[in-house]
Protein backbone atom coordinates (compact mmCIF):
# COMPACT_ATOMS: atom_id res chain seq x y z
CA UNK A 1 0.00 0.00 0.00
CA UNK A 2 1.19 3.45 -0.78
CA UNK A 3 1.42 6.16 0.70
CA UNK A 4 -2.00 7.50 1.43
CA UNK A 5 -2.95 10.55 3.26
CA UNK A 6 -6.72 10.22 4.81
CA UNK A 7 -8.29 13.49 5.04
CA UNK A 8 -10.90 13.05 7.67
CA UNK A 9 -13.91 16.96 7.49
CA UNK A 10 -14.85 17.74 10.86
CA UNK A 11 -18.19 16.80 10.52
CA UNK A 12 -17.44 13.25 9.57
CA UNK A 13 -15.00 13.23 12.69
CA UNK A 14 -17.26 14.71 15.25
CA UNK A 15 -20.42 12.75 14.41
CA UNK A 16 -18.51 9.44 14.93
CA UNK A 17 -17.26 10.43 18.22
CA UNK A 18 -19.99 11.82 19.73
CA UNK A 19 -21.82 8.97 18.47
CA UNK A 20 -19.38 6.66 20.41
CA UNK A 21 -19.70 9.17 23.36
CA UNK A 22 -23.54 8.88 23.00
CA UNK A 23 -23.38 5.18 24.02
CA UNK A 24 -20.34 5.02 26.35
CA UNK A 25 -20.51 1.85 27.74
CA UNK A 26 -21.65 0.01 23.93
CA UNK A 27 -19.75 -0.98 21.25
CA UNK A 28 -20.63 1.44 17.99
CA UNK A 29 -19.51 1.67 14.30
CA UNK A 30 -19.86 3.77 11.36
CA UNK A 31 -19.12 3.91 8.06
CA UNK A 32 -16.99 6.68 5.96
CA UNK A 33 -18.41 8.22 2.93
CA UNK A 34 -15.53 10.13 0.58
CA UNK A 35 -13.35 9.47 -2.49
CA UNK A 36 -10.22 9.52 -4.13
CA UNK A 37 -9.23 13.29 -4.62
CA UNK A 38 -9.79 14.05 -7.90
CA UNK A 39 -6.33 16.78 -7.84
CA UNK A 40 -4.18 14.19 -5.77
CA UNK A 41 -4.84 10.16 -6.10
CA UNK A 42 -2.77 9.84 -2.87
CA UNK A 43 -5.35 11.64 -0.71
CA UNK A 44 -8.56 9.73 0.19
CA UNK A 45 -10.86 12.63 0.88
CA UNK A 46 -13.71 11.62 3.94
CA UNK A 47 -16.52 14.11 3.54
CA UNK A 48 -18.88 12.39 5.69
CA UNK A 49 -19.62 9.88 7.72
CA UNK A 50 -23.40 7.53 9.13
CA UNK A 51 -22.72 6.08 12.29
CA UNK A 52 -24.57 2.96 12.30
CA UNK A 53 -25.43 0.91 15.93
CA UNK A 54 -25.12 0.90 19.21
CA UNK A 55 -26.16 -2.95 19.69
CA UNK A 56 -25.82 -6.25 17.71
CA UNK A 57 -22.65 -5.36 15.71
CA UNK A 58 -22.08 -8.63 14.55
CA UNK A 59 -25.59 -9.52 12.55
CA UNK A 60 -25.84 -8.90 9.35
CA UNK A 61 -29.26 -7.61 8.40
CA UNK A 62 -29.55 -4.57 9.52
CA UNK A 63 -25.94 -3.80 8.18
CA UNK A 64 -27.15 -4.90 4.98
CA UNK A 65 -29.94 -2.62 5.00
CA UNK A 66 -28.31 0.15 6.56
CA UNK A 67 -25.66 -0.41 3.90
CA UNK A 68 -27.84 0.01 0.28
CA UNK A 69 -29.77 2.64 1.72
CA UNK A 70 -26.21 4.41 2.69
CA UNK A 71 -24.91 4.11 -0.56
CA UNK A 72 -27.88 4.86 -2.55
CA UNK A 73 -27.89 8.05 -1.16
CA UNK A 74 -24.46 9.13 -1.29
CA UNK A 75 -23.72 8.12 -5.00
CA UNK A 76 -25.88 10.85 -6.20
CA UNK A 77 -22.85 12.77 -4.34
CA UNK A 78 -20.36 11.20 -6.39
CA UNK A 79 -19.47 9.65 -3.31
CA UNK A 80 -19.21 5.98 -2.51
CA UNK A 81 -18.40 4.08 1.39
CA UNK A 82 -14.62 4.68 1.84
CA UNK A 83 -14.03 3.29 5.31
CA UNK A 84 -15.45 1.99 8.61
CA UNK A 85 -15.66 3.29 12.28
CA UNK A 86 -15.12 1.09 15.32
CA UNK A 87 -15.74 2.02 18.76
CA UNK A 88 -15.12 -1.06 21.87
CA UNK A 89 -16.99 -1.22 24.55
CA UNK A 90 -14.75 -1.62 27.28
CA UNK A 91 -12.59 2.24 27.36
CA UNK A 92 -9.11 0.46 27.69
CA UNK A 93 -9.51 -1.78 24.73
CA UNK A 94 -7.28 -1.20 21.62
CA UNK A 95 -8.07 -4.11 19.94
CA UNK A 96 -9.14 -4.61 16.38
CA UNK A 97 -11.96 -6.97 16.97
CA UNK A 98 -12.60 -9.54 14.28
CA UNK A 99 -16.55 -7.95 13.62
CA UNK A 100 -14.85 -4.75 12.68
CA UNK A 101 -12.13 -6.53 9.82
CA UNK A 102 -15.18 -8.76 8.55
CA UNK A 103 -16.94 -5.19 7.98
CA UNK A 104 -13.47 -3.89 6.85
CA UNK A 105 -12.92 -6.93 4.42
CA UNK A 106 -16.54 -6.39 2.77
CA UNK A 107 -15.46 -2.61 2.02
CA UNK A 108 -12.03 -3.57 0.35
CA UNK A 109 -13.96 -5.50 -1.89
CA UNK A 110 -15.40 -2.29 -3.51
CA UNK A 111 -13.11 0.15 -2.40
CA UNK A 112 -9.36 -1.53 -1.85
CA UNK A 113 -7.81 1.61 0.19
CA UNK A 114 -10.62 1.11 2.78
CA UNK A 115 -9.40 2.81 5.82
CA UNK A 116 -10.56 1.10 9.54
CA UNK A 117 -10.64 3.93 12.38
CA UNK A 118 -10.69 3.01 16.14
CA UNK A 119 -11.44 5.55 18.60
CA UNK A 120 -8.64 5.77 21.10
CA UNK A 121 -10.44 6.26 24.39
CA UNK A 122 -7.08 7.10 26.37
CA UNK A 123 -6.49 9.85 23.45
CA UNK A 124 -10.43 11.95 23.72
CA UNK A 125 -10.19 12.04 27.77
CA UNK A 126 -6.61 13.15 27.49
CA UNK A 127 -7.92 16.37 24.77
CA UNK A 128 -8.78 18.79 27.26
CA UNK A 129 -5.28 18.70 28.96
CA UNK A 130 -3.04 19.69 25.73
CA UNK A 131 -3.10 20.71 22.36
CA UNK A 132 -3.12 17.49 20.20
CA UNK A 133 -4.82 18.16 16.76
CA UNK A 134 -4.57 14.91 15.57
CA UNK A 135 -7.64 12.63 15.24
CA UNK A 136 -8.59 10.26 18.37
CA UNK A 137 -8.27 7.39 16.36
CA UNK A 138 -6.30 5.18 14.87
CA UNK A 139 -6.14 4.15 11.70
CA UNK A 140 -5.83 0.72 10.32
CA UNK A 141 -4.95 -0.06 6.61
CA UNK A 142 -4.89 -4.35 4.91
CA UNK A 143 -1.38 -5.23 3.84
CA UNK A 144 -0.54 -6.87 1.15
CA UNK A 145 -1.49 -10.20 2.74
CA UNK A 146 -4.70 -8.95 3.57
CA UNK A 147 -4.18 -8.28 7.37
CA UNK A 148 -5.00 -5.94 9.12
CA UNK A 149 -2.30 -3.99 10.03
CA UNK A 150 -2.22 -0.80 12.79
CA UNK A 151 -0.73 2.74 10.70
CA UNK A 152 2.05 4.64 13.06
CA UNK A 153 3.31 7.29 12.97
CA UNK A 154 6.58 6.02 11.17
CA UNK A 155 4.04 4.49 8.19
CA UNK A 156 3.54 5.85 4.72
CA UNK A 157 0.01 6.52 5.59
CA UNK A 158 -1.60 9.33 7.56
CA UNK A 159 -4.74 10.18 9.05
CA UNK A 160 -5.85 13.97 9.51
CA UNK A 161 -8.84 15.73 10.00
CA UNK A 162 -9.19 18.20 7.06
CA UNK A 163 -9.83 21.01 9.91
CA UNK A 164 -6.86 21.81 12.21
CA UNK A 165 -9.45 22.77 14.85
CA UNK A 166 -11.57 20.15 14.24
CA UNK A 167 -10.36 18.90 18.07
CA UNK A 168 -11.54 22.33 19.47
CA UNK A 169 -14.82 22.20 18.05
CA UNK A 170 -15.45 18.62 19.10
CA UNK A 171 -14.64 19.59 22.49
CA UNK A 172 -16.92 22.38 22.83
CA UNK A 173 -19.88 20.05 21.43
CA UNK A 174 -18.69 17.46 24.29
CA UNK A 175 -19.26 19.67 27.04
CA UNK A 176 -22.81 21.00 25.78
CA UNK A 177 -23.58 17.31 26.02
CA UNK A 178 -24.17 17.73 21.95
CA UNK A 179 -23.88 13.79 21.61
CA UNK A 180 -27.56 13.46 22.48
CA UNK A 181 -28.63 14.29 19.77
CA UNK A 182 -26.70 12.01 17.21
CA UNK A 183 -29.20 9.93 15.62
CA UNK A 184 -27.91 6.00 14.19
CA UNK A 185 -29.49 3.99 12.28
CA UNK A 186 -30.00 1.54 15.27
CA UNK A 187 -32.60 4.65 16.37
CA UNK A 188 -34.03 4.73 12.60
CA UNK A 189 -35.13 1.46 12.29
CA UNK A 190 -36.21 1.93 16.06
CA UNK A 191 -37.93 5.30 14.85
CA UNK A 192 -38.21 5.91 11.26
CA UNK A 193 -38.55 9.49 11.50
CA UNK A 194 -35.17 9.80 12.96
CA UNK A 195 -33.16 10.78 9.71
CA UNK A 196 -29.65 9.45 10.12
CA UNK A 197 -28.14 11.77 7.74
CA UNK A 198 -28.56 13.90 10.91
CA UNK A 199 -29.05 16.93 8.51
CA UNK A 200 -29.31 19.63 11.80
CA UNK A 201 -26.42 18.19 13.84
CA UNK A 202 -24.03 20.96 13.35
CA UNK A 203 -26.89 23.62 12.71
CA UNK B 1 -22.24 17.27 53.30
CA UNK B 2 -20.29 15.93 56.48
CA UNK B 3 -21.54 17.43 59.84
CA UNK B 4 -19.01 18.42 62.64
CA UNK B 5 -20.51 15.23 64.91
CA UNK B 6 -20.43 13.16 61.87
CA UNK B 7 -16.70 13.93 61.52
CA UNK B 8 -16.18 13.36 64.81
CA UNK B 9 -17.70 10.29 64.62
CA UNK B 10 -16.03 9.29 61.79
CA UNK B 11 -12.32 9.88 63.00
CA UNK B 12 -13.37 8.35 66.37
CA UNK B 13 -14.66 5.46 64.99
CA UNK B 14 -11.33 5.48 62.40
CA UNK B 15 -9.03 6.00 65.03
CA UNK B 16 -10.65 3.05 66.92
CA UNK B 17 -10.62 0.54 63.86
CA UNK B 18 -7.48 1.16 62.77
CA UNK B 19 -5.70 0.38 66.34
CA UNK B 20 -7.72 -3.14 66.54
CA UNK B 21 -10.46 -1.70 68.66
CA UNK B 22 -13.12 -3.77 66.98
CA UNK B 23 -16.08 -1.46 65.20
CA UNK B 24 -15.31 -1.71 61.53
CA UNK B 25 -19.20 -2.66 60.51
CA UNK B 26 -20.20 0.71 61.88
CA UNK B 27 -17.13 2.52 60.76
CA UNK B 28 -18.06 1.43 56.87
CA UNK B 29 -21.29 1.78 57.24
CA UNK B 30 -20.78 5.19 58.25
CA UNK B 31 -18.50 5.95 55.38
CA UNK B 32 -20.71 4.68 52.90
CA UNK B 33 -23.38 7.00 54.41
CA UNK B 34 -21.75 9.90 54.57
CA UNK B 35 -20.19 9.34 51.05
CA UNK B 36 -16.52 10.31 52.11
CA UNK B 37 -13.54 8.90 50.43
CA UNK B 38 -11.80 6.54 52.32
CA UNK B 39 -10.65 3.94 50.24
CA UNK B 40 -7.88 2.49 51.36
CA UNK B 41 -9.53 1.94 54.74
CA UNK B 42 -12.88 0.53 53.28
CA UNK B 43 -10.91 -1.72 51.30
CA UNK B 44 -8.35 -3.23 54.55
CA UNK B 45 -11.68 -3.26 56.74
CA UNK B 46 -13.68 -4.70 54.38
CA UNK B 47 -11.93 -7.24 53.34
CA UNK B 48 -11.03 -7.92 57.14
CA UNK B 49 -14.83 -8.26 58.06
CA UNK B 50 -14.95 -10.92 54.80
CA UNK B 51 -11.89 -12.53 55.60
CA UNK B 52 -13.45 -13.34 59.40
CA UNK B 53 -15.62 -16.01 58.73
CA UNK B 54 -17.32 -15.28 62.29
CA UNK B 55 -18.00 -11.69 61.45
CA UNK B 56 -18.94 -12.36 57.70
CA UNK B 57 -22.35 -14.57 58.61
CA UNK B 58 -23.46 -12.12 60.80
CA UNK B 59 -23.13 -9.53 57.40
CA UNK B 60 -25.85 -11.58 55.71
CA UNK B 61 -27.40 -9.58 52.38
CA UNK B 62 -25.18 -6.64 52.86
CA UNK B 63 -21.41 -8.35 51.96
CA UNK B 64 -22.90 -7.34 48.64
CA UNK B 65 -22.20 -3.98 49.18
CA UNK B 66 -18.30 -4.31 49.76
CA UNK B 67 -18.43 -6.29 46.63
CA UNK B 68 -19.95 -3.55 44.90
CA UNK B 69 -17.42 -0.90 46.97
CA UNK B 70 -14.50 -3.09 45.62
CA UNK B 71 -15.64 -3.11 41.92
CA UNK B 72 -16.40 0.86 42.03
CA UNK B 73 -12.59 0.96 42.86
CA UNK B 74 -11.72 -1.16 40.24
CA UNK B 75 -10.45 -3.96 42.79
CA UNK B 76 -11.53 -6.62 40.60
CA UNK B 77 -9.58 -9.47 41.85
CA UNK B 78 -10.89 -8.63 45.39
CA UNK B 79 -14.41 -8.09 44.26
CA UNK B 80 -14.44 -11.41 42.63
CA UNK B 81 -13.20 -13.43 45.64
CA UNK B 82 -15.90 -11.26 47.75
CA UNK B 83 -18.86 -12.49 45.52
CA UNK B 84 -17.40 -15.98 45.35
CA UNK B 85 -17.24 -16.46 48.94
CA UNK B 86 -20.80 -15.02 49.19
CA UNK B 87 -21.87 -17.36 46.59
CA UNK B 88 -20.96 -20.32 49.08
CA UNK B 89 -23.45 -19.51 51.26
CA UNK B 90 -25.66 -18.23 48.89
CA UNK B 91 -25.42 -19.95 45.90
CA UNK B 92 -28.64 -19.24 44.00
CA UNK B 93 -28.62 -15.47 44.39
CA UNK B 94 -28.92 -14.14 41.66
CA UNK B 95 -27.68 -10.71 42.28
CA UNK B 96 -24.07 -12.24 43.14
CA UNK B 97 -24.06 -13.90 40.11
CA UNK B 98 -24.56 -11.17 38.21
CA UNK B 99 -22.12 -9.21 39.80
CA UNK B 100 -19.66 -11.88 39.34
CA UNK B 101 -20.39 -11.97 35.63
CA UNK B 102 -20.60 -8.15 35.20
CA UNK B 103 -16.52 -8.18 36.60
CA UNK B 104 -15.50 -10.65 34.10
CA UNK B 105 -17.11 -8.48 31.13
CA UNK B 106 -15.16 -5.80 32.61
CA UNK B 107 -12.45 -7.30 32.38
CA UNK B 108 -12.90 -8.77 28.79
CA UNK B 109 -12.44 -11.96 30.00
CA UNK B 110 -15.30 -13.27 28.20
CA UNK B 111 -14.65 -17.15 28.72
CA UNK B 112 -15.08 -16.47 31.82
CA UNK B 113 -18.10 -14.18 32.04
CA UNK B 114 -19.54 -17.01 29.70
CA UNK B 115 -18.53 -19.72 32.02
CA UNK B 116 -20.27 -18.11 35.28
CA UNK B 117 -23.62 -17.15 32.65
CA UNK B 118 -23.65 -20.82 31.98
CA UNK B 119 -23.94 -21.65 36.02
CA UNK B 120 -27.08 -20.04 36.39
CA UNK B 121 -28.88 -19.43 33.70
CA UNK B 122 -32.36 -19.23 35.97
CA UNK B 123 -33.41 -15.90 34.71
CA UNK B 124 -33.92 -14.02 31.10
CA UNK B 125 -31.49 -11.65 32.04
CA UNK B 126 -29.05 -14.36 32.24
CA UNK B 127 -29.89 -15.72 28.61
CA UNK B 128 -29.94 -12.32 26.95
CA UNK B 129 -26.53 -11.42 28.29
CA UNK B 130 -25.39 -14.78 27.26
CA UNK B 131 -26.64 -14.18 23.77
CA UNK B 132 -25.38 -10.92 23.55
CA UNK B 133 -21.52 -12.19 24.41
CA UNK B 134 -22.05 -14.88 22.01
CA UNK B 135 -23.12 -11.99 19.39
CA UNK B 136 -20.82 -9.93 20.24
CA UNK B 137 -17.69 -12.96 19.64
CA UNK B 138 -19.55 -14.26 16.13
CA UNK B 139 -20.76 -17.65 17.97
CA UNK B 140 -23.79 -17.53 16.21
CA UNK B 141 -24.78 -21.15 17.04
CA UNK B 142 -24.90 -20.59 20.67
CA UNK B 143 -26.10 -17.31 20.28
CA UNK B 144 -29.50 -19.06 18.35
CA UNK B 145 -29.83 -21.59 21.33
CA UNK B 146 -29.51 -18.93 24.00
CA UNK B 147 -32.70 -17.10 22.25
CA UNK B 148 -34.39 -20.64 21.42
CA UNK B 149 -34.72 -20.79 25.39
CA UNK B 150 -35.99 -17.21 25.32
CA UNK B 151 -38.52 -17.64 23.02
CA UNK B 152 -39.69 -21.32 24.64
CA UNK B 153 -40.30 -19.91 28.19
CA UNK B 154 -41.10 -16.24 26.51
CA UNK B 155 -42.95 -17.01 23.17
CA UNK B 156 -44.92 -13.82 23.31
CA UNK B 157 -41.69 -11.52 23.60
CA UNK B 158 -41.22 -10.09 19.90
CA UNK B 159 -38.24 -8.76 20.64
CA UNK B 160 -37.26 -12.67 20.86
CA UNK B 161 -38.10 -13.78 17.85
CA UNK B 162 -36.53 -10.76 15.96
CA UNK B 163 -33.52 -11.11 17.41
CA UNK B 164 -33.07 -15.00 16.75
CA UNK B 165 -34.12 -14.49 13.16
CA UNK B 166 -31.67 -12.22 12.82
CA UNK B 167 -29.24 -14.40 14.23
CA UNK B 168 -30.55 -16.84 11.87
CA UNK B 169 -30.18 -14.57 8.53
CA UNK B 170 -26.60 -14.19 9.88
CA UNK B 171 -25.76 -17.82 9.72
CA UNK B 172 -26.67 -18.53 7.07
CA UNK B 173 -27.72 -21.49 4.63
CA UNK B 174 -31.08 -21.59 2.52
CA UNK B 175 -32.65 -23.69 5.99
CA UNK B 176 -31.69 -21.09 8.37
CA UNK B 177 -32.78 -17.91 6.04
CA UNK B 178 -36.13 -19.80 5.36
CA UNK B 179 -36.65 -20.30 9.52
CA UNK B 180 -35.55 -16.47 9.87
CA UNK B 181 -38.57 -15.59 7.43
CA UNK B 182 -40.77 -17.38 9.93
CA UNK B 183 -39.48 -15.60 13.32
CA UNK B 184 -39.57 -12.17 11.22
CA UNK B 185 -43.24 -13.27 10.38
CA UNK B 186 -43.95 -13.90 13.90
CA UNK B 187 -42.24 -11.04 15.13
CA UNK B 188 -44.49 -8.96 13.01
CA UNK B 189 -47.60 -10.88 14.03
CA UNK B 190 -46.78 -10.02 17.42
CA UNK B 191 -46.63 -6.20 17.06
CA UNK B 192 -49.11 -5.74 14.56
CA UNK B 193 -47.20 -5.12 11.77
CA UNK B 194 -45.78 -2.11 13.09
CA UNK B 195 -41.90 -3.92 13.61
CA UNK B 196 -39.66 -2.00 10.85
CA UNK B 197 -37.12 -4.55 11.46
CA UNK B 198 -39.18 -7.58 11.07
CA UNK B 199 -40.14 -6.37 7.98
CA UNK B 200 -37.18 -5.28 6.62
CA UNK B 201 -36.28 -9.04 7.18
CA UNK B 202 -38.91 -10.20 5.22
CA UNK B 203 -37.46 -8.52 2.35
CA UNK B 204 -34.00 -9.64 3.31
CA UNK B 205 -34.92 -13.23 3.22
CA UNK B 206 -36.81 -13.73 0.61
CA UNK B 207 -34.15 -11.71 -1.40
CA UNK B 208 -31.34 -13.86 -0.13
CA UNK B 209 -33.75 -16.81 -0.63
CA UNK B 210 -34.05 -16.54 -4.36
CA UNK B 211 -30.50 -16.05 -4.81
CA UNK B 212 -29.17 -19.22 -3.28
CA UNK B 213 -32.26 -21.01 -4.69
CA UNK B 214 -31.51 -19.67 -8.25
CA UNK B 215 -31.36 -22.32 -11.09
CA UNK B 216 -32.92 -24.63 -8.61
CA UNK B 217 -36.16 -26.53 -8.61
CA UNK B 218 -38.99 -24.36 -8.12
CA UNK B 219 -41.37 -26.85 -6.31
CA UNK B 220 -40.12 -25.38 -2.60
CA UNK B 221 -40.05 -21.65 -3.86
CA UNK B 222 -41.68 -19.34 -1.18
CA UNK B 223 -44.59 -17.15 -2.22
CA UNK B 224 -43.76 -13.74 -3.33
CA UNK B 225 -46.54 -12.55 -1.59
CA UNK B 226 -45.27 -12.14 2.13
CA UNK B 227 -42.26 -9.83 0.40
CA UNK B 228 -44.63 -7.84 -1.50
CA UNK B 229 -46.82 -7.08 2.33
CA UNK B 230 -44.00 -6.00 4.05
CA UNK B 231 -42.42 -4.10 0.68
CA UNK B 232 -46.06 -2.37 0.73
CA UNK B 233 -46.00 -1.65 4.69
CA UNK B 234 -42.41 -0.08 4.27
CA UNK B 235 -43.79 2.31 1.75
CA UNK B 236 -46.79 2.82 3.34
CA UNK B 237 -44.86 3.64 6.77
CA UNK B 238 -42.36 5.78 5.17
CA UNK B 239 -44.08 7.94 3.18
CA UNK B 240 -46.30 8.26 6.17
CA UNK B 241 -43.46 9.32 8.74
CA UNK B 242 -40.36 9.58 6.61
CA UNK B 243 -40.91 11.03 3.56
CA UNK B 244 -37.67 12.16 2.71
CA UNK B 245 -36.38 8.36 2.68
CA UNK B 246 -39.04 7.29 0.89
CA UNK B 247 -37.20 6.99 -2.54
CA UNK B 248 -34.08 5.95 -1.18
CA UNK B 249 -36.61 2.70 0.60
CA UNK B 250 -38.36 2.44 -2.91
CA UNK B 251 -35.02 1.57 -4.79
CA UNK B 252 -33.43 -0.23 -1.78
CA UNK B 253 -36.50 -2.81 -1.73
CA UNK B 254 -36.08 -2.66 -5.75
CA UNK B 255 -32.49 -3.99 -5.56
CA UNK B 256 -33.35 -6.46 -3.22
CA UNK B 257 -35.93 -7.95 -5.33
CA UNK B 258 -34.03 -8.09 -8.71
CA UNK B 259 -31.04 -9.29 -6.53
Amino acid sequence: MGELKYELSQNAYIKLVLHARKHKTAAVNGVLLGRVSPQNDAVVEIADSVPLFHSHLGLLPNLEISLIMIEEHYSAQGLGIVGYFHANERFDDLELDSIAKNIGNHICRYFPQCAVLLLDNKKLEALPKGKDRSPVMQLYIRDASKNWKLVGSDGGCQLLTKEPAANVVLMDYISSEKWQDVVDFDDHLDDISKDWLNPDLFK
Amino acid sequence: MVTKTEETQLNRLENQVDNGGGGAWEYLCLVKKLKVRRPDKVLRHGLSILNDPKKRSALGPDGRLEGILLEAKGLWAEAEKAYSSLLEDNPLDPVLHKRRVAIAKAQGNFPTAIEWLNKFMADHDAWRELAEIYVSLQMYKQAAFCYEELILSQPTVPLYHLAYADVLYTLGGVENILLAKKYYASAIDLTGGKNTKALFGICLCSSAIAQLTKGRNKEDKESPELQSLAAAALEKDYKQRAPAKLLLLTSALKSLKTS
